[in-house]
């Protein structure tokens, strides 16, 4: 469904990512490990079009989205919950969602939408019209996953969906992340629980250093191990 | 007591000029974070094409109106595409040196073509003031209350009711998941700039209707009437700006009152600091929403 052929983004003259290539399949849950500062929010931010690659290409249903505006890859289907969910603080439940159907124009279907939401996750109904900046992070966590899905994404990207969250929040977001896929949405996630990513994913990835260094299913590679690289990498001088 | 309501009622009519100053100031702010020093003279040249107009046409004030509102949202949209835009995320302080040098530009430029100090402008509504009890309303001030009520509660109900307004909101609240959700920042924010720069015409118009002159130092008048007002009532906040606007109006009032025109300005800037010692964010504003830590990190 998206692959991505040897990406390189840079800040700069610094290269934040030296030639990404990887694979998400359609139906599936795709993750992506690895320490602080491997460049995975980096290429996050790359497919959702905030950052524009120097090289490279990222295809999504054989469609090239290099060089496309997060606009229009939003309307080609691709979404993205970003890491530190930043949600519209000032503006309500209600209003946030709105705002993640920026790109449609069907309000009909929109509000059938936002009610399905709703059911989903109750807490969001209860909120509705109090301002997303006075939520908890795990209630936000859910606005920024609800305003995402709003924009009907046939593949769902989310950065850290669990960092900063107590543990049994986190419980939670992984509940949804299942339920979501079952319901028939691809998901591309990048985690920093390895542990809880591993229990979820049909695929995973290593990213170290702008490069990916390890690509299977879990299972191919010791929990441990995966651990000891995700959150150290392979070369610990370098941490 | 009949003259300090006199005052307070003179002083919030003419600051709801000011409350839309600080409106359309406070707007592009909201959007950019960056303040755009050539607000002011983007005004002033929609009122030099109402003048020029008016002196050599002789366009009535209908005519007049729009031309200076026009005229303020094209060189708004000027002062976008070239100091705003270009100007890379971070780059605050570029944005803001370069506004400041088309200020200049500007004002230079309604030099050359209309080079004489002072030009005529069209009165708004003449008339006998209208009594209130033992109050006097001029009749120009009230419709300059009217068309302010009127035009910010327009602007109110484009940010609150409309599919453009959302966005707008969204790219205050957060520019990058504002991207992230479809909105196309860029041509959003272009079209506020021209919103807010219309707005701030027809401010400059109420007030000049008023004054029935217009000189090139109008565009510094309005860039610092508006910065006060924004200030005194809160950074890039709506009822902040509206609240700054009517509050200044009825300070110089009152200043000018008890302590003539000359003291009147010095006042102004005594609140204006002692608002900005005890509360830094301005009397209803709040602190900027944290940027995205995560992004840029990465």
């Amino acid at each position: 469904m998206l692959e991505v052929d040897g990406l390189v983004t840079a800040y700069g003259k610094i290269e934040a990512l030296k030639g990404v290539s990887l694979g998400v399949e359609r139906g599936g849950i795709t993750c992506l490990l690895g320490p602080n500062g491997a460049g995975k929010t980096t290429l996050m931010m790359t497919i959702a079009g905030i950052l524009r690659p120097r090289r490279g290409s990222i295809r999504f249903d054989g469609a090239d989205l290099v060089g496309r505006t997060p606009a229009q890859i939003v309307a080609q289907g691709v979404a993205l919950v970003p890491e530190n969910r930043l949600v519209f603080p000032q503006m309500s439940v209600r209003e946030n969602l709105l705002a993640g159907a920026y790109q449609r124009s069907d309000s009909g279907e929109i509000a059938a939408d936002a009610e399905r939401l709703y059911e989903r996750f109750p807490r969001l109904r209860e909120r509705r019209e109090q301002l997303a900046g006075t939520l908890s992070g795990g209630e936000q966590q859910m606005l920024a996953v609800a305003r995402a899905l709003m924009s009907r994404p046939r593949l769902l990207l989310m950065d850290e969906p669990s960092l900063g969250l107590a543990p049994i929040v986190v419980d939670e977001i992984f509940r949804i992340i299942g339920e979501l896929n079952r319901d028939g949405t691809t998901l591309f996630l990048v985690e920093q629980n390895a542990h809880k990513a591993l229990q979820v994913a049909h695929r995973f990835y290593l990213m170290e250093q702008g490069r990916v260094t390890f690509s299977g299913t879990p299972g191919q590679l010791a929990e441990d191990e995966v651990i000891q690289r995700a959150y150290l990498g392979t070369r610990r001088a370098a941490v | 007591m009949i003259d300090f309501v006199q005052n307070t009622l003179d002083g919030v009519m003419i600051g709801s000029s000011y409350a839309l100053l600080a409106l359309g100031f406070t707007l592009i702010f909201g959007v950019m974070r960056r303040l755009n020093l050539s607000y002011g003279p983007t005004i002033m040249i929609g009122a030099y094409l109402g003048t020029l107009l008016h002196v050599d046409a002789g366009a009535g004030a209908a005519a007049v109106a729009a031309a200076t509102v026009l005229g303020a949202a094209l060189a708004g949209v000027y002062v976008e595409r070239l100091c705003f835009a270009p100007m890379a995320a971070g780059a605050g302080i570029a944005s803001m040196v370069s506004s400041f040098a088309i200020w200049m530009q500007l004002e230079q430029a309604a030099i050359l073509v209309l080079p004489r100090h002072t030009y005529a402008f069209p009165p708004l509504a003449a008339g006998a003031p209208l009594t209130l009890g033992p109050f006097l309303v001029r009749l120009d001030h009230a419709t300059m209350l009217i068309a302010a009520a009127a035009l910010a509660t327009g602007v109110y109900l484009v940010l609150h009711r409309t599919r453009f307004g959302l966005g707008l909101r969204a790219i205050v609240g957060n520019p990058v998941a504002a991207h992230l959700v479809g909105v196309d920042v860029r041509l959003s924010t272009l079209a506020a700039f021209a919103l807010a720069s219309a707005v701030g015409g027809v401010a400059g118009y109420l007030v000049l209707a008023v004054d029935q002159q217009v000189t090139p130092m109008f565009g510094m008048w309005a860039t610092f009437k508006g910065l006060i007002a924004m200030m005194l009532g809160g950074l890039g906040s709506i009822p902040g700006a509206i609240l700054g606007g009517l509050l200044l109006g009825a300070i110089e009032a009152h200043a000018q009152w008890y302590f003539g025109p000359h003291i009147r300005d010095l006042v102004t800037f005594a609140v204006l600091f002692l608002v900005l010692v005890l509360r830094p964010t301005g009397l209803i504003g709040e602190a900027p929403p944290a940027e995205a830590a995560a992004y840029g990190r990465a």
